[in-house]
């Protein structure tokens, strides 16, 4: 349609050797769906233990620490690259469809599937490109202290990794698991952590005398040993260095706000217009795009950082680079932190005296965080295909209408919730997400949230599936 | 009247099961799922590919696993031997 020239139309000579999971060709059985996706864990969370062969040293300033919870990946291991693959290319392909930068027939199977084939391509070169990336940069040691040989291993095994990655999230989603691979591994990612912190019954020595660094642990341990109980209880509630039961507490507190507003919704009344008596509801939840926003923002954002580094460390000095993003070894645990340019205003303030001391710098990143989450959220559902003219149209085609209303009516009802819902949705998200980093929720707000709202999406689905499955015993 | 009981029951259940089948077909914006893309789907459908089965996903990474695992050992291995 749009001229002789597609871009598109680039991927197809690719089409033939991407690896494709069949589709399932008949019903499968909740048991199998479970199996499948508990495999499928397990062979993630092995990933993300097993080492890297070849690499020399992983002691450097991490670059991505806090988006590792995100991402689900694992420093040194398998997993360095997590989901960030797929995520990327599908954040791009998203983006670029939306804005039909490349036009897209959503009609036309070929156009899908050439789609489908060029975000599974974008994804296989992006892990590439991040490994060599990541050798070249020399996280794991400079190139000529690995050895060409094992720098290509290193690459070799990040690339791998990245195309199971995707072939497991796409075995998920083309309906032999439960749920999608990427929103699985990040809650897995994040409800160790969460675990981990909380029972961790490693030692530290921070000086003070050997300390746990489980928060409930350290607790009790403090209660026990200290012989000034109150001053033991502020410590394992306060202590800065380590996971304290406040943070826990905060963490919970967060999980609790957000199943609660999950209930949120407006429910508009539909009747089918052929079987008489057949009522229905199409409920509008508030958190209509759920945790789009912030995976959305949370790619942006680690792209951001990621760039921004590279650049600091290579013309660090540069004006502009200056502007994008300046970076120092923190202290503490000898991350680099931003303290500088974008990257730095867009990174949540550590605490509340933080945000007190530099109030520019926390009205800069919740303005940012709200606008983004809203945005975000808004273009989310013209590109998912769940805006209120899609809606409309799905509900017509199912012979639903609105009683009360005429069925032109149908679009302008759904578009004074549909849009409301999602730009509101979107910025509380983004008001929890900054909520729960100020209260200094485990594993940063961004990370709480995204394994709150996957959780209960998949509790949703085992309610549904196990309906269904209960429907067809009844028939 | 455990017999009266049961017709409707299993009426109402089948009525349920059909209204929740035609839910589904009716796609992405489905009722309990709120948004279409919340679970963050990106490939929905068929593209003519390199078909495999989804066991051979998991036999793949599992002898993915296994190739690191051998590296490791045989690195070791070799190691020693070079430096003994």
């Amino acid at each position: 349609m749009g001229g002789g020239f597609r871009v598109l139309h680039l991927v197809r000579p690719f089409l033939s050797f991407l690896p494709e999971v069949q589709s399932a060709d008949r019903k499968i059985p909740f048991r199998e769906k479970v199996l499948y996706t508990v495999i499928s864990l397990f062979i993630f969370l092995v990933c993300s233990q097993l080492p890297l062969y070849g690499i020399h040293s992983t002691t450097g300033a991490d670059p991505f620490y806090w988006m590792r919870v995100i991402l689900a990946s694992n420093r040194g291991t398998v997993m360095e690259l997590g989901i960030t693959p797929i995520v990327t290319s599908g954040l791009v392909m998203q983006l670029l469809a939306g804005s039909k930068i490349i036009e897209v027939d959503n009609n036309v199977r070929e156009d899908r599937a050439l789609l489908n084939g060029a975000q599974k391509l974008l994804g296989i070169l992006i892990a590439i490109g991040e490994a060599v990336a990541y050798v070249l940069s020399g996280m794991y040691g400079s190139v000529s202290q690995l050895g060409v040989g094992n720098a290509v291993l290193i690459i070799i095994q990040l690339w791998f990794a990245g195309i199971i990655v995707i072939c497991l999230d796409e075995l998920l989603q083309k309906g032999y698991g439960l749920g999608s691979g990427i929103s699985l591994f990040i809650a897995t990612n994040m409800c160790e952590n969460i675990i981990w912190k909380a029972f961790s019954p490693t030692t530290i020595n921070s000086g003070r005398g050997a300390e746990f660094e489980g928060a409930v642990i350290a607790l009790f341990h403090l209660l026990i040993t200290r012989t000034d109980k109150v001053r033991g209880l502020r410590e394992a509630f306060y202590r800065q260095n380590l996971p304290n039961v406040t943070n826990l507490l905060a963490t919970v507190l967060i999980f609790l706000i957000v199943i609660y507003l999950q209930g949120f919704r407006v429910v508009l009344p539909v009747r089918s217009k052929n079987a008489r008596g057949q009522q229905g509801s199409y409920p509008i939840k508030l958190f209509y795009t759920s945790n789009m926003p912030i995976i959305l923002q949370s790619a942006l954002v680690s792209n951001v950082y990621f760039i921004s580094q590279l650049l600091d460390r290579k013309y660090s000095g540069n004006f502009f680079v200056n502007l994008l993003g300046k970076w120092k070894e923190s202290e503490y645990s000898g991350q680099s932190v931003p303290v500088g340019g974008l990257a730095y205003y867009i990174t949540a303030p550590s605490s509340l005296a933080d945000m007190v001391a530099h109030p520019f710098h926390a009205i800069f990143y919740i303005v940012f965080m709200l606008s983004a989450c809203a945005l975000f959220s808004k273009t989310w559902i013209e590109v998912s295909g769940s805006s209120a003219r899609d809606v409309a149209k799905q509900l017509k085609e199912q012979q639903m209408v609105m009683p009360g209303h005429r069925e032109s009516n149908l679009y302008k009802e759904l578009n004074r919730y549909i849009p409301t819902a999602a730009a509101f949705g979107g910025v509380c998200i983004g008001l929890l997400t900054v909520l729960a980093d100020l209260m200094g929720a485990i594993g940063s707000g961004t990370g709480i949230l995204l394994a709150v709202t996957i959780i209960y999406q998949y509790f949703e689905t085992f309610e549904k599936e196990k309906a269904s499955e209960m429907g067809f015993f009844g028939l | 009247m455990a017999l009266g009981g049961g017709g409707p029951q299993r009426g109402t259940a089948a009525a349920a099961a059909a209204n929740l089948r035609r839910r589904k077909t009716g796609g992405a914006g489905g009722a309990a799922g709120g948004a279409g893309g919340t679970m963050l789907q990106f490939y929905t459908d068929d593209s003519p590919g390199l078909k495999i089965s989804p066991n051979v996903v998991l036999v793949m990474s599992i002898g993915f696993i296994a190739f690191v695992a051998i590296l490791h050992v045989m690195g070791k291995l070799y190691f020693v031997r070079r430096e003994g």
